[in-house]
């Protein structure tokens, strides 16, 4: 590893960064330098580094109890209100639950919805959601000569579709998961240069997972990579995991199943994104495998539940590491990627990618080689696995908390729920700290048999889930916790309690202050460097996105979703009281319901409560326009006129 | 009690490390655990994916070709589909 900066200060260091991602910036350029302006929040993640960090400094720890709504909107839609909502131009876009509307405001006037662009879907499409009928977030493409600027969403029926943003009229779209199979989509849309990539849903169905590319303009597919079956399927570079052939090369999407039990091996993709463009490589997670039961899958699975990166141009992987083999607990693979650029402990400048996993552990990986950094437990009480040898990157299996057929494995931590789930965390460049959203769940786990019939579930386990160790079992709360991580030092910061799991994820800002969301209804604030709570507000539901920041006229704006669901809410949204029903998510959440209910839409905060309805009260006001006033004016002139007799 | 073996550590080659647990069968097919698939319907993902990029191909060749997007493929004259 070379050596390629020596400065220690993380202000120098901070300015390098600036600079250097300004020159590596290949593409998409226009996306990069939108992302650099805090008045735009142009993709999940802010950008492509995918940290969920502000460097708006208004809002600070010595300010933000005067944090007050600023405005709010509802969707008009109910159930769970995943992701976050772009801001690029002055306008902010909203996507929601199925049906998937996409709506757009000016932020001059929000009150005024600008577009609407709602589809008519297949309603069966629900009926094979496994886990509430959420969606991730839009992405945005700036346009160029040829063709306006372009929202994409996808679609619960597995449509994604090309918006244009100023409009919202549909521009294409296309069929790329069918619900006929059990294959959904949940994820938000991502773009990389000219083309937009997309994952898939269906691993508690038996769906084989995929991501695929399309062309931004014409919706064209470029290229389709799978996550299990032939190498060429898969799409495997020549050099395909060179640095490291010890985590496997080729032959193994085949070579680690019996028979044909790959085609319907899961390893979807339905979590996050991020990209560096001076690798040329972008990185995410595949899922886990199917079914649940472990007993009908011998092998390794590969590449299910890997951490991948690829070339966006071709989709050829060029390294991938499997965390966790042969899965036992479903502890998909698929949660957020942060990427940063920090000195490790020899005082070498590494370029890095952070991942906290559902199995409980938090992988730091060189993202430009795949070489493993560190590997740490998100809490002690993980405790499938005793530990991750760093020489082999092979987790330790400790034999009494894996699963089998004909066996109740019990008190197995983490659930299938994951210390970490499908919150979109944030990392502070400054003070190198992860903020991560945490589950503290555990849970019994018995396997059944069951045949495969394509649309139908294809689970195969009871469930019973529970507070971990350190909540309060008897009074089923302790859900959750929230803790700041340092990746090179392999310590925590800090770490505090939640009542139930930090489900949507953090951002961070510069004004030395984090947010997240709570299910229980609050966005809460607390010091970046101590953990301590500064200010809190009930939210009319629980949240269960990521907060973001914007600016507009100068202001700083915190905003995020309300609306409970996803997972955890499917007992509440579906109305279910069996603690196994909801794949066990029922009973470990009995709770949650005497802390909310559903509900859909966007708060936004400011200090103060300021907006432009505070800057300007007559803002927005009804105003009768001139060819009405003068249509009122002929008419008290020559009332005969309008009414002949 | 058996099945308390299996460790992950002990490896056939780089990347295959999946052992059977004591008293599981070291491959399912004709054991208790024979999950028995239809190999119908073990095809039906690829046949799926086959034909919306089937159906794809046609939207993107009439929209290349008249710049008017058609998502309905019945709708799409024969000429550019």
């Amino acid at each position: 590893m070379k050596k390629f900066l020596n400065s220690t200060s993380a202000v120098t260091l901070a300015i390098a960064l600036l600079a250097a991602g300004s020159v590596t910036a290949i593409a998409n350029d226009r996306l990069v330098e939108l992302a650099e302006d805090p008045a735009n929040w142009v993709m999940t993640g802010r950008d492509y580094n995918a940290q969920n960090y502000s460097r708006s400094t208004e809002i600070s720890k010595e300010n933000v109890a005067q944090l007050k709504p600023a405005w709010s909107f509802s969707t008009g839609v109910l159930h769970g209100h995943e992701g976050t909502p772009l801001v690029v131009d002055g306008m902010m876009y909203i996507h929601s639950p199925f049906p998937n509307t996409t709506f757009a405001l000016a932020l001059d006037d929000p009150g005024k919805i600008v577009w609407q662009n709602k589809p008519q879907q297949d309603p069966t499409a629900r009926a094979v959601a496994c886990c509430d009928v959420v969606n991730r977030g839009l992405a945005y493409w700036p346009g160029d000569d040829e063709t306006d600027p372009l929202i994409f969403r996808t679609q619960l029926d597995g449509l994604i579709v090309a918006m244009d943003a100023k409009t919202g009229e549909t521009r294409w779209q296309m069929e790329n998961s069918d619900i006929a199979v059990g294959s959904t989509l949940t994820i938000a849309p991502y773009v990389i240069k000219d083309q937009v990539i997309v994952g898939s849903s269906g691993a508690e169905l038996g769906v084989r997972g995929y991501v695929t590319a399309y062309d931004v303009r014409s919706g064209e597919q470029k290229w389709r990579a799978y996550a299990t079956g032939p190498d060429e399927d898969i799409r495997l570079a020549e050099n395909f995991n060179e640095p490291n052939p010890h985590y496997g090369q080729f032959g193994l999407g085949l070579e680690t199943w019996e028979g044909e039990a790959w085609k319907i091996g899961g390893g979807t993709n339905w979590g996050w994104y991020a990209y560096d463009p001076g690798e040329d490589l972008f990185y995410y997670g595949s899922g886990n495998p199917a079914p649940w039961n472990e007993t009908m899958r011998p092998g390794d699975n590969k590449w299910t539940m890997a951490i991948w990166g690829r070339d966006p141009d071709d989709g050829m992987a060029k390294f991938a590491y499997q965390k966790t083999p042969h899965d036992e607990w479903d502890y998909a693979g698929v949660n957020v990627m942060m990427l940063s650029d920090q000195e490790d402990r020899e005082g070498n400048m590494r370029k890095l990618l952070t991942h906290p996993d559902r199995n409980g552990i938090v992988y730091t990986l060189d993202r430009t080689n795949g070489d493993l950094v560190s590997a740490d437990k998100i809490d002690d009480t993980v405790n499938w696995v005793t530990e991750v040898d760093m020489e082999t990157g092979i987790p330790v299996r400790d034999p009494e908390f894996g699963t089998r057929m004909d066996h109740v494995g019990r008190d197995i931590c983490p659930s299938a729920m994951g210390y970490h789930n499908q919150g979109h965390d944030s990392y502070d460049p400054e003070r190198q700290s992860f903020f991560m959203g945490i589950n503290h769940i555990c849970m019994d786990w018995e396997p059944f048999m069951l045949p495969y019939r394509a649309g139908q579930f294809f689970v195969g386990a009871t469930l019973n889930m529970y507070p971990g160790p350190k909540g309060d079992r008897q009074a089923n709360l302790g859900l959750g916790q929230v803790k700041a991580y340092d990746a090179i030092n392999n310590e925590f910061k800090w770490e505090v309690m939640e009542r139930f799991a930090a489900w949507g994820g953090t951002l961070a800002t510069a004004g030395g202050v984090m947010f997240y969301g709570t299910l229980d209804g609050f966005i809460k604030a607390r010091d970046s460097d101590t953990g301590d709570l500064l200010w809190k507000f009930k939210l009319p539901s629980g949240a269960v996105g990521h907060p973001m920041s914007y600016e507009h006229d100068g202001r700083q704006y915190i905003a995020i979703y309300y609306g409970v669901g996803g997972w955890p809410g499917v007992g509440l949204v579906f109305d279910l009281n069996d603690p196994t029903a909801g794949l066990g998510a029922v009973g470990a959440f009995s709770e949650l319901a005497n802390y909310t209910q559903m509900g859909g839409g966007v708060m936004v905060f400011s200090l103060d409560g300021e907006s432009v309805y505070t800057d300007d009260i007559n803002t927005g006001e009804y105003e009768p326009t001139s060819l009405i006033r003068g249509d009122r004016d002929a008419a008290k002139k020559q009332p005969s006129d309008r009414n002949p007799s | 009690v058996p099945a308390l073996a299996y460790d992950g550590t002990n490896c056939r080659a780089p990347g295959n490390c999946w052992e059977a647990k004591p008293g599981y069968p070291e491959k399912v097919e004709g054991s208790e655990y024979d999950p028995q698939h239809d190999p119908m319907e073990l095809n039906k993902q690829q046949e799926s994916i086959q034909g919306m990029e089937a159906r794809n191909a046609q939207r993107l060749n009439h929209f290349k070709q008249t710049g008017e997007f058609i998502f309905d493929v019945s709708e799409i004259p024969a000429s550019s589909a």
